[in-house]
């Protein structure tokens, strides 16, 4: 009987667990040129989004999609004083970030999206059924489903593997591949912790006041959804990349809002108890 | 400071582009927790009736159990509608997982769908309106226990949907805790409407005094907790502030819905019993629509708001 029902829905048991891996983004060494864009669209055989120019910069991508999973962002920072000082372009490619407390995978009905051994957050595209909840519960807008009627994977949600395809083969990421700078760069989780640390130190003493890291364990962006296994080194604050200061995760008030709807539903079988009961 | 003209956005975020992506639920998400609210509600106020009601409020409103057993059967065929792979609709149950409230609620309409059908053929047998064989199936069904325990899976059914639009990073859904709550209350004073509305011509004017009772409560509630939830919200909360949203959340769910059956109920006090049970319909009906205007209004505004750079950012600042 159990047996059966695993066979239907599906069910397998997990691979044991190996050292987590995951992405430092460098953003002090992008240099815009979307290499990582393209070597993940090819490998993950992505189709192209169209011609859709921004008129904001040269981030032409704008968002995540489900056919997008990495986007190079283009911040300039322009200030009109008499000695130009004070400009700057600032370049980063986002990703998902593969969040030690996942909000897509928590709020995942079908168990599609899992925690793989490399400690990352896939889904499942055997397992999926688009119910499209990890959309809208992703804090950095990552995970998209993929139009119900298009011709790419057809109603499925889509993100960021970190290249499952390719660690199983002990290979690097693809945009960790293409990336001329070392900008993206893959590995052991805690190895890139220790690279980043030093990073920032060596960008500190240089003069890079405003330079600070972003996912590492102890800073207050974990507080809610953990240690990102993909972080970032940032020229400036967060917000100036669109990234939340403190990512929320759903499930920290989840027990507040089911306590109102028990208030209200004990309140409402009590009165409805004591109106009907009422005698005379 | 200078510092944010520095920007190229004047939030201080990247230019105006939303933080999070825009759910992709279409109309069959709100209609069906409209559906299933008036369907919990609708079998709470009728069980109470059952269990501590006398023999007239028991024989009157037994119509809710239709209601509740013809509004869910809509239920899951909306919900696989809108799935992106609807073949794939039993993966819901495939595990059990409270912890996502979308899980937790297909258990739930899994589990109450089958308990109102049953309470429903019970009801159809004890007014003797199914055939012979079924008549004497129905017999076996334990009315009390199903009236208890599907009394508490319908309220769950009304209330988990206000969570689950809460467990997201939409500003409109998740800032103020109170909609699941806000949505239960809805739930209760739709059901009761939807209970009055099938007993106005078999109900005494006892039975409507009481149930007019109860969508009044659930009516007050409502309303409270809307405020509530609008003054929490704050910044969040503008879709609901402007075109094309503020007709149907105030005009549909706080006006239609809420302050015009209050005050037709008022107004019947004085009137004959005739009077009383024609503006007593006229309200339920009001409550009924209301109670879909809310759930469309907020569930489409949420949409709008997850583009709000502004009310995304200030969600996921650290308070002091
Ligand atoms: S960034 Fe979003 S999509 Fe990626 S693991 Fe975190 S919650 Fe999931
Ligand atoms: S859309 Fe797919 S991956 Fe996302 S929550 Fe639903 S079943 Fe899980």
């Amino acid at each position: 009987m159990i047996e059966a029902y695993q066979r239907v829905m599906n069910v397998e048991s997990p691979p044991a667990p190996k050292t987590p891996k995951g992405f430092f983004t460098d953003t002090s060494l992008c240099i815009g040129c979307k290499a990582c864009e393209v070597a993940c669209k090819q490998w993950n055989q992505l189709p192209a989004d169209g011609y859709r120019l921004s008129g904001d910069s040269y981030d032409n991508t704008g968002r995540f999609s489900a056919t997008t999973w990495r986007h190079v962002e283009f911040v300039e920072q322009a200030k009109a004083n008499s000695r130009r000082d004070g400009q700057r372009w600032l370049m980063m490619s986002d990703v998902c970030k593969h969040c030690a407390n996942a909000a897509c995978l928590e709020a995942c009905p079908t168990g599609s999206l899992i925690r793989t051994e490399y400690g990352t957050v896939y889904v499942q595209q055997d397992i999926c059924n688009g119910c499209g909840f990890c959309v809208p519960a992703c804090p950095f807008g990552v995970i998209d489903r993929a139009p119900k009627h298009g011709t790419f994977e057809p109603g499925t949600a889509h993100k960021c593997t970190l290249c499952y395809d390719r660690l199983r083969d002990d290979m690097t990421p693809a945009c960790a591949k293409a990336c001329p700078t070392a900008s993206i760069q893959f590995g052991d989780v805690e190895e890139l912790q220790a690279r980043a640390r030093r990073r920032l130190g060596e960008l500190r003493t240089r003069g890079e006041s405003r330079a600070q890291l972003y996912g590492m364990p102890e800073n207050e962006e974990a507080r809610e959804v953990g240690p990102l296994h993909a972080f970032f080194l940032l020229l400036d604050k967060p917000a100036v990349y669109n990234l939340p200061e403190v990512p929320r995760l759903p499930r920290k008030s989840m027990a507040q809002r089911y306590a109102w709807s028990g208030a209200v539903a004990i309140g409402a079988a009590v009165l409805s108890a004591l109106v009907f009961g009422r005698r005379g | 400071m200078a510092e944010a003209n520095l920007s190229p956005s004047p939030s201080g975020g990247y230019y105006n582009y939303p933080v999070i992506r825009r759910p992709v639920w279409t109309w069959e998400i709100p209609v069906y927790f409209w559906l299933g609210g008036i369907a919990g509600g609708a079998y709470l106020t009728s069980s109470a009736a059952g269990l501590f009601g006398d023999d007239d409020d028991r024989r009157a409103t037994g119509g809710g159990f239709y209601i509740a057993a013809g509004a869910l059967l809509p239920c899951a065929p909306l919900l696989i509608a809108d799935l992106g792979r609807p073949d794939r609709f039993h993966f819901m149950l495939r595990i059990f997982k409270p912890l996502s409230p979308m899980n937790l609620g297909a258990w739930t309409l899994a589990g109450f769908t089958p308990m109102a059908v049953a309470r429903a053929m019970a009801q159809a047998g004890g007014e003797a309106r199914l055939p012979m064989l079924l008549s004497l199936l129905s017999r076996l069904v334990p009315s009390r226990l199903l009236e208890l325990s599907g009394s508490v899976f319908g309220l769950v059914l009304a209330g988990y949907t206000g969570v689950l639009l809460g467990a997201t990073n939409v500003p409109l859904w998740a800032k103020s805790k109170l909609l699941p709550g806000l949505f239960t209350a809805s739930a209760v004073s739709a059901g009761a409407a939807a209970v009055s509305w099938s007993a106005e011509r078999s109900a005494s004017d006892r039975t409507l005094a009481k149930l007019a009772t109860v969508e009044t409560a659930g009516t007050l509630g409502e309303l409270g907790l809307a405020f509530g939830y609008i003054r929490q919200s704050g910044r969040a909360a503008r879709p609901l502030m402007a075109r094309p949203y503020a007709l149907p959340f105030w005009g549909g769910a706080v006006g239609l819905g809420g302050i015009v059956p209050l005050v037709l109920r008022l107004a019947a006090r004085g009137g004959s019993n005739r009077t009383k049970r024609r503006l007593g319909t006229v309200a339920a009906a009001c409550t009924i629509i209301g109670s879909l205007a809310l759930r469309w209004s907020i569930f489409e505004a949420g949409k709008k708001s997850s583009e709000d750079q502004q009310a995304s950012m200030e969600m996921a600042t650290p308070k002091e």
